[in-house]
């Protein structure tokens, strides 16, 4: 193959994931249509996930009004947000909310998008962009716990980092020691300290957000050129237009979401379901609180790990990695029936391990 | 003797013939009850003549019929600042209103042959008091000031003494002759209310705002098919003007909630000063135990000895957590042998700091995922999530004199020899480890 025929056809799959000739109003909003089928629920998670980002940028980016980053303002600043700033318990605790809501709706979008195989050719950008996508917003998740600097927060995240060093006693020689490395460049000094808060706090606001912007872009203009996927192996009986019908029927998702949200805020503090005081502030001599646990969005893999021997998970991990960024040329020839079943199955262990984790747990460790 | 006629004659005169003519008009003329349109005959001057006059006339009626039947409510809410001006001048302006409403009317009437056709005397005359009522309103509005005021306490209370038949004209005798014509205008609509189109004030078709629309057409197939369309098109608009008020109405209230809720928020809280000097103190503390971990840090970085705690003080039950030279807790207890025992109390397991009561068995807790620590060799128990024992730090005991009474360094035998006299002298230090080259 001459190197004439390799640019070739580098540009021809290029073409064919972002094709030009449709990069315009009419064929991305005008004529894009929506496949009408028992399975269209699924459409509207990405948009839901969009919905909830844009609550988190806009609820965070007031909270960025007073809080304050350093190990001996940070727990004060919550406090003073939550107990005095007018609206402030409100603000946060949207913001506390809309994440876990968010991490729930992009879980299933995903798990919906792999049963409706929407990852096939040509849409291979979109599932890849959305991994990377689902891998940052876990990293929302687990940087934006830090920054309240409460007992449990500090804890937690130590416990986060010390599984990369856990890597170490598995790797032979001089690779040994740098997972240990790697972990104190994440945390910027030994101990989870100033310098951690100061990285986790740009991590979330501003690295991250960019990040995920970037690849938002993209992936939401591979989504427009494409228009949505067929979802099931049958032709499809019925299709609705995007612009007006489609839009207006995910906006209203969009309300009923916020109406919920906003009710959770008001009236639930994201709190209420720790068994532990979770205000007091991190104290380096204390103890570590007893029963502490990950968020509920990392349950799927902390009981797991709870359980099995640690190289077992850390391979497994890699293994589920390996294959999601694979997915759309692993499963490129597996019909649509067949996806749904390992979808169902993984989110019926996700279900199980988020709602049963600690019961599982209990009955094999006593 | 003119003002008992006016002011008392009249009323008295008005309200029953209205009574008595209403009833039999409702009675014995039910359809006869309307405004008697005269839409079909001509359209176009009347939605500028009778739009700006009814609404006009409305928001009048209203003021004068709230202050008439709530003076206690209306009386309040003049107490709210700016309130006067704001009634009066809306009052002013619809009434202006109404009379550009009225003489577009007026002047309809009179240069249409078609409407001359369907004139009565009885309208002429409703229109001529009408003018006049409205004309007389406004002076006394412009010339004798904030009417909205003064009448709770002088045409009010001469409205009810009329109506619960105790009549008092004495509340309004003395009102200049301008005014007075204004209230015999008032009495002299009722009067006439039953044998004029006035009566459709009793006809208000209310139901006109939610009912669906309805054409009257001439009846022929070409109008009704043409009835068909217009009939789809009112429905489509009403349904869309009906949404679009949904909407904006549901989005006007929602903007005035956030945005009063974001400028408090960004506004901040102004707490009192109590509340301030407890939160600076607050503050102030956090600082404090910062600037302490910082100062062990140091200590931590330029001394090779660390004070943990008397050995007076070292516990077999109860371990003293410390600060090691990792920045990581420790503990310190008494062994049975009499030495300190001195580990890192940081979990190898995933870095939690264990417990420091010892069990039964000479053992702590980790907490976090249940692994037992023998205190003696630092090994966790079978099947704990932790694998690795906690390590042994360095200590030395020294006296007052800082002289090393006894030392074991990890991996090293222990130096000095045991003296339980000489230990309850001592402190508890740690050491520094030694850097592996």
């Amino acid at each position: 193959m001459s190197v004439k025929e390799a640019i070739k056809n580098v540009e021809a799959y290029v073409g064919e994931r972002f094709p030009v000739e449709k990069m315009n109003y009419a064929s991305m909003v005008q004529k894009k249509e929506v496949p009408v089928h028992r399975l269209s629920w699924g459409y509207y998670m990405g948009g839901l996930a969009l919905f909830l980002f844009i609550v988190q940028v806009l609820t965070g980016l007031m909270l960025l009004f007073y809080y304050q980053p350093t190990v001996s303002d940070a727990h004060a600043s919550v406090e003073y947000i939550t107990e005095h700033v007018p609206g402030g318990a409100l603000v946060r605790n949207i913001h506390s909310w809309a994440s876990s809501m968010m991490i729930a709706s992009v879980m299933i979008h995903l798990l919906t998008t792999f049963a409706m195989k929407a990852f096939a050719r040509p849409r291979e950008v979109t599932w890849i962009t959305g991994v990377a996508l689902l891998g940052i917003t876990f990293a929302f998740g687990f940087t934006g716990y830090l920054l309240p600097w409460h007992q449990i927060a500090v804890n937690a995240t130590k416990i986060g980092l010390q599984t990369i060093e856990e890597i170490g006693q598995y790797l032979p020689g001089e690779l040994a020691t740098w997972p240990r490395a790697i972990k104190e460049t994440i945390q910027g000094e030994a101990s989870v300290g100033q310098a951690t808060l100061s990285r986790f706090f740009a991590l979330h606001v501003i690295i991250l957000p960019l990040s995920i912007a970037a690849l938002l872009g993209i992936h939401l203009l591979s989504v427009q050129l494409h228009g949505m996927s067929a979802g099931v192996d049958e032709p499809p009986k019925r299709k609705e237009k995007f612009f007006p019908t489609f839009f207006l029927k995910d906006l209203k998702v969009w309300g009923v979401a916020f109406l919920v949200l906003f009710i959770l805020g008001l009236c639930v503090p994201f709190e209420s379901f720790f068994a532990y005081p979770l205000f007091s502030p991190f104290d380096p001599k204390g103890s570590t609180p007893d029963g502490i646990k990950p968020e509920w969005y990392f349950f799927w893999v902390y009981y797991p790990l709870e359980l099995l021997p640690f190289w077992m998970i850390m391979l497994g991990q890699a293994a589920l990695g390996a294959v999601l960024v694979a997915t759309p040329w692993i499963f490129q020839n597996t019909n649509r029936r067949t996806l749904r079943l390992l979808a169902v199955a993984a989110g019926i262990y996700l279900l199980v391990m988020t709602l049963f984790g600690e019961n599982i747990y209990h009955l094999f460790k006593g | 003797m003119i003002d008992v006629f006016l002011l008392i004659g009249l009323p008295y005169l008005a309200l029953v013939t209205a009574l008595v003519a209403g009833v039999w008009r409702w009675r014995n003329r039910r359809y006869s009850l309307s405004a008697r349109s005269s839409q079909f005959l001509e359209d176009r001057q009347l939605l500028w003549g009778s739009a700006p006059w009814h609404i006009g006339i409305i928001i009048v009626l209203l003021g004068h019929i709230v202050a008439a039947a709530f003076p206690q409510i209306w009386a309040a809410i003049l107490t709210v600042p700016g309130a006067v001006f704001a009634i009066e001048t809306v009052g002013v302006a619809a009434s202006l209103l109404a009379i550009v409403g009225l003489c577009t009317l007026v002047v309809r009437r009179l240069t249409s042959a078609r409407l001359q056709a369907v004139t009565t005397n009885a309208d002429l005359i409703v229109v001529a008091l009408l003018l006049a009522q409205i004309l007389l309103g406004l002076i006394t509005a412009t010339d004798f000031r904030y009417g909205s005021v003064w009448s709770t306490g002088t045409v009010v209370p001469y409205f009810w003494s009329i109506v619960t038949l105790h009549p008092e004209m004495s509340y309004v005798v003395d009102f200049p002759m301008l005014f007075k014509l204004h209230i015999v205008g008032g009495w002299l609509f009722i009067l006439v209310l039953p044998f004029t189109r006035l009566i459709h004030l009793l006809a208000v078709p209310l139901t006109y705002l939610w009912r669906a629309p309805q054409l009257v057409v001439w009846n022929n197939a070409r109008r009704r098919q043409h009835a068909v369309v217009a009939t789809i098109k009112a429905e489509s608009r009403r349904a869309f003007l009906k949404g679009s008020a949904a909407a904006a109405g549901a989005t006007g209230l929602m903007a005035l909630g956030v945005s009063e809720k974001l400028a408090n928020f960004f506004k901040g809280p102004r707490p009192d000063p109590e509340a301030e000097s407890e939160l600076l103190k607050k503050k102030l503390e956090r600082l404090q135990q910062t600037a302490q971990e910082r100062q062990l840090e140091l200590e931590r970085q330029r001394n090779n000895y660390i004070f943990v705690a008397r050995y007076g003080e070292l516990s077999e039950t109860k371990g003293k957590y410390f600060t090691d030279y990792a920045m990581a807790p420790g503990l310190a207890f008494r062994g049975k042998d009499g030495l300190p025992i001195v580990l890192s109390a940081k979990c190898t397991h995933l870095g939690c700091t264990v417990g420091s009561e010892v069990d039964g068995q000479g053992r702590v807790l980790c907490p976090c995922h249940i692994s037992y620590f023998s205190i003696a060799t630092g090994q966790p128990n079978d099947g704990a999530p932790a694998k690795l024992p906690l390590p042994p730090i360095g200590w030395a005991l020294m006296d007052e004199a800082g002289k090393e009474v006894a030392a074991r360094r990890p991996g090293q035998p222990l130096q000095g020899k045991v003296d339980a006299e000489l230990f309850k002298k001592c402190g508890l230090y740690i050491t520094k480890p030694v850097k592996s080259a």
